[in-house]
């Protein structure tokens, strides 16, 4: 009587000393490869923010007087980054939400849930920092070079600190864009081997 | 950290036990459906078979596109403020990426059909899908690389900048504009069709 009631309890019970000391199996390189995306995942969270934080702080004023109308340039101007900085604050935000299921990801190297789930969001979110990033990179490009055929000038000749900032943000992003590529391959290589 | 893992082995929990308990689907906190092997095997074989199909599609997508905008050619008859009064996409570098990375792309998607295929008849490969899935990755960031960017030169193109002093090129030449933004509805498509052939790959991947 009493080990048929005591027998659920200490089920429970040793279940709950599983969660902690039990015997799981070893993580072995599933958790090497968790760990390595936990790394990564924050070296992502500071180029997406630091992308967003240099384009959005980028304002130059000219202080002399050119052929220019204006003497201004800021993100604001264009399209184009407005776009990027909303969109790099969101994957930055993205980045830091998923901090937790890559440490359960840690814990518990050999469950597939939490891996799939940061592979579909992953997949999501690369696409939006690939967007903006490409697209603020041939804005920075036409500002750098111009465009003869159009008749597109290149500001960067006159607004330098402007036109390096840009490039830096742009570079800042796709670099977490390469980051994100590598997460979603790793999370695939783990949950592809039991 | 032990939140966390208590957390997660109390929905483990729940979910075996509506494993034992209950025959059919059930579904866990990461939004699977667990079933048993035989039908574990004809969902993989369908999202195969599906996968197979949207690259099908999307390699036709991404081919119109390169050709909607490697066509693009206009001269306009009389004379303007502009000094040239003929339009290319050659005269526009992202415009070439755009092409190159589209034809790459489709390139890679018609040479992905042959393991896309051998997927289909053999539904226990891991690393074969894995692979895959790692090189859809790189082309798909090519492609929405390339159409972001000639989206942002499009948008220049129709609305100008005022700051920069950026004319919109539009205004004069309404053909060649209207060809540049259709050729770019091919390459979203294909990026949509993209993202969907990942998550299926993903989860055909996380089955066994």
């Amino acid at each position: 009587m009493s080990t048929t009631i005591d027998v659920p309890e200490s089920s429970k019970v040793t279940k709950g000393k599983a969660v902690i000391v039990g015997p799981q199996r070893p993580g072995g390189w599933k958790k090497g490869v968790a760990i390595m995306d936990f790394i990564l995942r924050l070296g992502a969270i500071a180029a997406a923010l630091g992308a967003a934080a240099t384009m959005g702080t980028s304002d130059q004023n000219l202080p002399f007087f050119t052929q220019f109308f204006q003497f201004e340039a800021s993100y604001d101007s264009f399209t184009t980054f407005q776009f990027f900085v909303i969109t790099m604050a969101i994957v930055g935000g993205y980045l830091v939400l998923s901090l937790p299921f890559s440490v359960i990801a840690i814990i518990r190297p050999h469950a597939v849930g939490p891996r799939l789930f940061l592979i579909i969001l992953d997949t999501v979110f690369l696409t939006l920092a690939t967007a903006s990033g490409a697209s603020a990179a041939a804005v920075v490009y036409l500002a750098h070079n111009g465009n003869q055929d159009s008749n597109w000038l290149a500001i960067c000749n006159q607004f330098g600190d402007f036109c390096a900032q840009t490039s830096a943000a742009v570079v800042s992003s796709l670099s977490a864009v390469v980051i994100f590529v590598l997460l979603i391959v790793m999370s695939a290589l783990a949950i592809g081997k039991p | 950290m032990g939140l966390l893992s208590s957390i997660y082995d109390s929905c483990k929990e729940k979910r075996t036990y509506f494993g034992t308990k209950m025959k059919g689907s059930a579904i866990d906190e990461a939004g699977e459906i667990s079933k048993g092997p035989a039908p574990r095997k004809g969902l993989k074989r369908g999202l195969s078979i599906m996968d197979f199909i949207l690259r099908i599609f999307a390699a036709i997508c991404t081919l119109g596109s390169a050709l909607g905008m490697v066509t693009t050619r206009e001269t306009l008859p009389f004379a303007t403020q502009f000094v040239k009064f003929r339009a290319v996409f050659d005269d526009l570098p992202t415009f070439v990426f755009f092409v190159t990375s589209n034809s790459i792309v489709c390139g890679y998607l018609v040479l992905s059909l042959v393991p896309s295929f051998f997927h289909i008849v053999r539904s226990t490969s891991v690393k074969s899908r894995v692979f895959l899935l790692s090189l859809d990755t790189v082309m798909y960031g090519l492609l929405t690389t390339g159409a972001a960017a000639a989206t942002a030169i499009v948008y220049v193109a129709h609305y100008g900048n005022p700051n920069a002093n950026w004319f919109p090129f539009c205004r004069q030449y309404n053909n060649f504009c209207e060809r540049i933004s259709g050729s770019l509805v091919g390459s979203f498509i294909a990026v949509v069709l993209f993202i969907i052939i990942i998550l299926m790959s993903a989860i055909i991947i996380s089955k066994r």
